[in-house]
């Protein structure tokens, strides 16, 4: 009588439908992106970058001022 | 240039209250339910006494989600009316006799009022006419909805599936799932929005935990991937779906909070 069959499982032998398992995972939500730390060299570069031009400027107006002076004692 | 950040604004709005809407809630307010194909196929010019039994059926029909078609076909044989569903045969008739009740019914216009009254969601269950199994399966459902904070916005109806005055919902609610017109067991239905039914809970998978599973799933907030890929099948039923009651549903939630996006 199949009408008295008791070996029907729908845990076990018939998967359970997608809409219950997706909630059951919470696969339902977006989830936001996790943002990562990533390493970050740009305030060393900054500095350098700045150091240099710094350093730049300081040789050409020595050597501009150190020049106009030598032009003037002549 | 105004008008512009106006736009914005608004449409930024009616986004944010969107994703705040419960599936249930959304469901019922925007989404069409699917229609159904009902087809003639014959393989003989059509008679006219056939075709204005078949304008008297169009008429009978036309304000379900069904719309029927004529087809010939050779290898038809005597003819017949398909009921399809997408692309899924549902069920095949010899006469428009047997398709008394097909768009309506009873049981289907109680739901129906239920889900246009505010409710979360009606659960069918249907039974398999073997005592012990059904009572089981009703005691889960009862435990979880006794415990449920929303058991007030919930109908059980239970249904056997020998209904004779019910068979072509019967027939429609065993069309949800290619398989389940051959498992003889109580399967539970969620039923909500228009008229659609998702994928029972079958046999040992009616549980307490199930149970409160397809409730979190109908009172969570509507995601996106959810309307994309919206489960369940609609059923075939005569009715207007404008203007339904507010959803019930967020009253309980404004009142306890705690239960927000569970």
């Amino acid at each position: 009588m199949e009408q008295d069959a008791t070996g029907y499982d729908s845990l076990t032998i018939r998967p359970l439908p997608k809409w219950l398992t997706d909630q059951r995972d919470s696969l339902n939500i977006v989830r936001p992106v996790k943002l990562q730390m990533k390493e970050d060299n740009s305030l060393g570069v900054s500095f350098f970058i700045t150091g240099v031009i710094i350093f730049l400027i300081i040789t050409i107006l020595t050597i501009y001022i150190l020049k106009k002076n030598k032009n003037k004692s002549l | 240039m105004k008008l512009i950040f106006l736009k914005i604004f608004l449409g930024l709005g009616a986004l944010s209250i969107m994703c705040t809407t419960k599936v249930s809630e959304w469901v019922l307010l925007n989404s069409l339910p699917a229609e159904y194909t009902l087809v003639y196929y014959h393989n003989l010019p059509l008679a006219e006494s056939v075709r204005k039994q078949n304008t008297d059926l169009s008429e009978r029909i036309k304000t379900a989600n069904i719309q029927l078609r004529e087809a010939g076909k050779k290898e038809a044989g005597d003819p017949y009316y398909a009921l399809y569903y997408g692309k899924r045969l549902f069920k095949t008739f010899r006469t428009t006799a047997e398709m008394t009740d097909l768009t309506t019914s009873p049981l289907r216009r109680k739901i129906a009022l239920e889900l246009m009254s505010g409710k979360l969601c009606v659960m069918l269950y249907l039974t398999s006419d073997n005592k012990a199994k059904d009572e089981k399966g009703r005691k889960e459902i009862e435990s979880a909805l006794s415990g449920s904070p929303f058991r007030d916005v919930i109908t059980l109806i239970p249904m056997s599936r020998n209904s004779m005055d019910e068979s072509q919902f019967v027939n429609m609610l065993l069309n949800v799932e290619s398989d389940l017109k051959s498992i003889p067991e109580p399967m539970l239905f969620g039923i909500f929005g228009r008229f659609k039914a998702l994928e029972p809970l079958v046999a040992n998978g009616i549980t307490s935990e199930n149970v409160n599973l397809l409730i979190n799933f109908l009172t969570a907030d509507c995601s996106c991937l959810i309307k994309d890929n919206l489960p369940g099948t609609d059923i075939l039923f005569t009715n207007k779906w404008e203007n339904p009651a507010p959803a019930m549903v967020n009253g309980i939630l404004d009142a306890n909070p705690g239960l927000q996006h569970l």
